[in-house]
């Protein structure tokens, strides 16, 4: 149900904050199995936190989500709460603080249901590469819900939540919301402190949202923005507001449609999908203009090489001894350092680790990491030129829908070349959104993005938000 | 060419010990890895001027005093603890 919804509802008491929670919770219990959407369910400091919701309720003082029932991906440190990033390394690992994210939610006592499974420390597409088992699209579970966020998105899906907060590296909050028919925000780099979110890739890294709605995202976005001393890189030009455009005419807005994503290796269902969006916005008024990305062909690689050096660093401090998993063998410290490693990854953050070594280990720094910064900046001036052109870009989020679980996750280059239309975002650092355009002839989501100038998350929103009140979406059979 | 001597620098770099059949099956996945990635070796290199640092840190807080975190609250999440400090092997 809608955030603002449910706020109404709360605030004029036509539901109590621990009846809420309760009903999320039976629903959890009785559903999750047959997705596998949460790693840890916090049943009981849940509906404590409904309790004291619900005292600052009936006391006036509630804020924007107090008593509102929302999940939080596996890589979001949350304290006394175990945050695994669904590895063994991290099973038992019980973080000693909060994200800014969770401390500025807290702050107004929202409720936190749980921790949703996610793709092996977020390096994946499909969610099935967890150490507590894969993730079920609610839509068909014998298909994948994409990821790495699939967790947050099929708990939204399947009404296991109101909302999610998921991160996004690479396209981990928008092609899961895609695949699983939800709405994903990933906002500009920066505008969220990342502080307390696990690093894979810290250039990239950003918490996003993922909801029923484009209005959602934004009200979430709206409780958790803004600089943070505790995140270097956080920013001090997010404003909030960002369902402040919702309703506005959007009719002299310009759409830049790049051609490069509508080519080869791009399904014939979900062509015709995003194109008929084009078209819905064309009726409106909104000025289509034809625009070029000429770079897209080298983004995979780049975004691969960049992600995964940064991933090796960052992931180097998993050594079986400060915290997380440490093996039984080994009799020297190197050996146990190797060992824990060993025991502790997967195969799919083993294979990253060494890409991204490969790509830093002299001899071969020059050809590919050098290489894949100079794609980065040549990327970035070809988003400048296109934004100089038009507002907003409009995009299939996925060449696909969800697909069969095992058809193709098993293969790392096509999964890797599946991230085709959304890690240019990530490199460039620019807002975007997904939200469902269609169905596929097997009832499958398909999505498109939005994506907008640098913290212009405002627009993005309000142009998603009137496409999703004209569109009749479908809900998930679960 | 990606070969197993090289698999075994990247491991040792990577601080992750393999068996032989892990090591082979490594071997196998990067060579159909560095394939794709090979495209950016194509990349016109007389285009933009690459930036090592692509973020901005224009808001780096000033240096002050606070607190820190107990150090049991620290050392809770090791297996091998012991007078505040971590268990290791020997060294030397």
């Amino acid at each position: 149900m809608a955030l603002k919804k449910l706020r109404k509802m709360l605030d004029e008491k036509e539901i109590g904050a621990v009846e809420l929670t309760r009903r999320y919770l039976d629903k959890i219990e009785k559903t999750d199995k047959n997705v596998n959407s949460y790693i840890t369910v916090c049943a009981e400091s849940a509906l404590e936190s409904a309790k004291k919701a619900q005292e600052l309720i009936d006391a006036g003082e509630a804020g924007a989500f107090t008593g509102l029932p929302i999940s939080v991906k596996d890589n979001i440190c949350t304290m006394g709460v175990k945050t695994t990033c669904a590895s063994r390394m991290l099973e038992d690992f019980v973080p000693p603080y909060d994200a800014t994210v969770i401390e500025k939610l807290k702050k107004d006592n929202f409720v936190m249901l749980g921790k949703t499974n996610m793709d092996e420390f977020a390096m994946g597409g499909s969610s099935q590469t967890s150490y507590f088992g894969g993730v079920k699209n609610p839509y068909d579970t014998s298909r994948v819900t994409g990821g790495s966020s699939g967790g947050a998105a099929a708990s939204v899906a399947a009404g296991l939540c109101a909302a999610a907060l998921g991160s996004d590296t690479g396209g981990s909050v928008r092609q899961p919301a895609s695949f699983c028919g939800v709405t994903g925000l990933k906002p500009t780099y920066g505008a969220v402190s990342r502080w307390g979110l696990i690093a894979f890739a810290s250039s990239l890294d950003q918490i996003g949202v993922i909801a029923e709605s484009a209005e959602d995202t934004g009200y979430v976005l709206d409780g958790i923005y803004g600089y943070d001393a505790n995140d270097a890189t956080s920013s001090k030009k997010s404003y909030g507001n960002y369902t402040s455009l919702i309703g506005g005419d959007i009719s002299k807005l310009k759409i830049g449609v790049p051609k490069e994503f509508f080519g080869d290796g791009l399904n014939d269902e979900v062509k015709t999908a995003v194109l008929r969006a084009v078209e819905y916005y064309k009726q409106l008024g909104c000025e289509i203009i034809d625009v070029s990305l000429p770079s897209l062909e080298y983004a995979v690689s780049a975004y691969y090489l960049i992600s995964s050096a940064e991933a090796a660093s960052n992931l180097s401090r998993f050594d079986g001894i400060k915290y997380g998993f440490r093996s039984g063998l080994g009799e020297n410290f190197n050996d146990l350092i190797k060992n824990s490693r060993r025991e502790g990854f997967g195969s799919e953050v083993k294979r990253r680790i060494m890409l991204g070594n490969y790509a830093l280990c002299s001899g071969y720094y020059d050809a590919y990491y050098k290489n894949a910064t100079r794609i980065r900046t040549q990327l970035r001036s070809e988003y400048a030129a296109i934004f100089d052109k038009c507002d907003v870009m409009l995009t299939p989020t996925a060449p696909t829908t969800a697909y069969k679980i095992g058809e193709q996750e098993n293969d790392p280059v096509k999964m890797y070349l599946a991230d085709i239309y959304t890690v240019t975002v990530n490199i460039a650092g620019l807002p975007a959104i997904s939200t469902t355009c269609g169905y596929d002839s097997n009832g499958m989501p398909i999505g498109m993005s939005l994506i907008g100038r640098a913290f212009d998350e405002k627009t993005i929103i309000a142009v998603c938000d009137r496409f999703e009140k004209d569109f009749e979406r479908k809900e998930c059979a679960l | 060419m990606f070969n197993s001597d090289l698999t075994k620098h990247l491991a040792e770099l990577s601080k992750i010990e393999f068996t032989d059949d892990e090591l082979e099956q490594m071997t196998a996945d990067m060579t159909n890895i560095i394939a794709i990635m090979d495209k950016v070796c194509e990349f016109d290199t007389s285009k933009p001027a690459y930036a090592l640092d692509a973020v901005d840190y224009n808001d780096l807080r000033k240096d002050k005093h606070q607190s820190s975190y107990p150090t049991e609250s620290i050392t809770a999440n090791a297996k091998n603890v012991k007078n505040n400090s971590f268990v290791v092997p020997k060294v030397v």
